[in-house]
């Protein structure tokens, strides 16, 4: 299983996608508005791994953890519900993928998203790469990303703030400062981590205290 | 757990707690009645720039912890949920939309400064009608038994003087179904990240805390403090010792951080 920060993050970049189109779309969200309540579990294979997607009255939730019942389950692969996604007219025989529970639910649904401007080849193969290459991965490894990642997060995050959240804005000086402090974390972190990569695979060196 | 058993050599509880009428503040050791007083000096203190540190601090993944902690309490519109140590009231503003205007949300907070940051937060985001805000401890929740369908608590356990107290608390107002969620920092799973993880939190977040906020040693208590605190299955098993049933924990980033879930039967 892979661990549920990533799941999440992974849900969070699908339901951002989803409403991001909803907003300039008012006929969907009113469509969506009507499916409130339904809950359709999309079951991937190859990544393993089930979202979610409950309509609320003006948006989607996408979770990757749910209890209660689920409406209409789908089960695939990612490409069989790429196309059953983008298909013109929801056909299920052959699309290789299984439905369990209600199809009028799926084929509303299906409409509201298909006509949606989401690249969506996009976003799943980011979505679910990103997953891929982490399932089974050591922690670690998801760290180091996370580490390395740091600072291109840490600016989009501070430009977020600084143009929506925050009214006091951190002096230039004061950022430029603190996105070096952040460089030498990696360093450090690095060099770290080739210090305890070293000791791993060599003999202990003696110490003389 | 108390040490109640006649076996154990150890005078530390299961939490780590000393026996002698003294508690940890992160590392150093204080009189029980002066460490609420010492968090509040740090929570008072930190309060105006809590949530830009926080997002500088996890690289916004605490978002992500807490957008898990959201789904796991399967929360339903109508229902009634206490979010404790809710400080600036990231949970809450979630609960708010899902239980809806028949539900109810109660932000509480032993911190005045904490408590003010989140409830201009959630006016300024719209959320209020369902929310009610309580300046309250942990330790002694001022609600008749068997309350809420969900109590949550996130990175606030660790402050708590009397954990055990607080849980059993939080398990009194519970109704029967209903469940507890405590978010909070761990144990890394594996020696290699629990040094990483070491590295970055003594170094870099006390000079973190120096640039953004101006307050290094409110940053290091809380590195400080997370280290002290119990780890997943010292968790799991005060929690069952405060009474709850079906414990659980999922590790979230490699352990850094873990949620508990328990029921009360
Ligand atoms: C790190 S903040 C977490 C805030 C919020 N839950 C979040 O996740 O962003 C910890 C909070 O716990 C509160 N706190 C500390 N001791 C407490 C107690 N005994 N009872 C209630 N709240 C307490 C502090 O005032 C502070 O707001």
């Amino acid at each position: 299983m892979a661990d549920p920060t990533l799941l999440s993050a992974a849900c969070a970049a699908l339901e951002t996608a989803i409403n991001g189109a909803l907003r300039y779309d008012p006929g969907s969200r009113y469509a969506l508005a009507r499916l409130a309540g339904k809950v359709l579990a999309v079951e991937l294979t190859q990544p393993s791994l089930t979202l979610y997607l409950e309509p609320q009255s003006d948006r989607i939730r996408v979770a990757g953890h749910f209890e209660g019942e689920v409406t209409t389950r789908l089960r695939g692969s990612p490409p069989a519900m790429l196309s059953l996604l983008r298909s013109d007219r929801l056909n299920l025989a052959g699309s290789g993928v299984e439905v369990f529970g209600s199809t009028g639910t799926l084929e509303q649904l299906q409409q509201i998203i298909r006509n949606l401007e989401i690249d969506w080849e996009q976003a799943l193969t980011e979505m679910t790469g990103d997953l891929a290459g982490h399932q089974g991965a050591e922690a670690l490894r998801g760290v180091g990303n996370w580490l390395s990642g740091r600072q291109q997060t840490f600016e989009r995050l501070l430009g977020e703030y600084l143009t929506e959240e925050l009214s006091t804005t951190p002096a230039r000086a004061e950022l430029e400062h603190f996105y070096r402090e952040v460089d030498e974390l990696r360093l450090a972190a690095d060099r770290l981590e080739a210090r305890l990569a070293k000791n791993n695979s060599a003999p202990a060196p003696r110490d003389n205290d | 757990m108390p040490d109640h058993n006649s076996r154990s050599t150890d005078h530390s509880s299961a939490t780590g707690e000393p026996q002698d009428g003294t508690t940890h503040f992160g590392f150093q050791r204080v009189k029980k009645e002066e460490k609420a007083s010492k968090v509040a000096g740090v929570f008072h203190s930190v309060a105006a720039r809590y949530d830009v540190m926080n997002d500088l601090m996890s690289g916004g993944i605490h978002r992500l912890w807490k957008r898990f902690t959201v789904e796991v309490a399967a929360v339903r519109p109508g229902q009634k949920v206490l979010d404790i140590a809710g400080g600036t009231g990231d949970l809450s503003i979630a609960f708010s939309r899902l239980v809806g205007a028949e539900g109810q949300v109660v932000l509480a907070d032993i911190n005045e400064s904490m408590l003010r940051v989140g409830r201009d937060k959630l006016i300024d985001q719209g959320v209020v009608s369902n929310v009610q805000f309580l300046q309250t401890d942990a330790q002694a929740l001022p609600f008749a038994d068997n309350s809420f369908d969900c109590i949550t608590i996130a990175f606030g356990l660790r402050n708590v003087t009397d954990k055990d107290r607080a849980l059993a608390s939080m398990h009194r107002i519970l109704k029967p179904g209903g469940r507890l969620l405590v978010l909070e920092f761990s144990k890394p799973r594996s020696n290699l990240l629990s040094r990483l993880y070491d590295t970055y939190s003594f170094s870099v977040l006390p000079r973190m805390g120096q640039l953004v906020a101006n307050d290094a040693d409110s940053y290091r208590y809380l590195a400080e403090s997370i280290r002290m605190h119990p780890d997943q299955d010292t968790l799991l098993a005060m929690m069952e010792e405060a009474g709850f049933s079906g414990c659980e924990y999922f590790n979230l980033t490699g352990g850094i951080v873990a949620l508990h879930k328990g029921i009360k039967s």
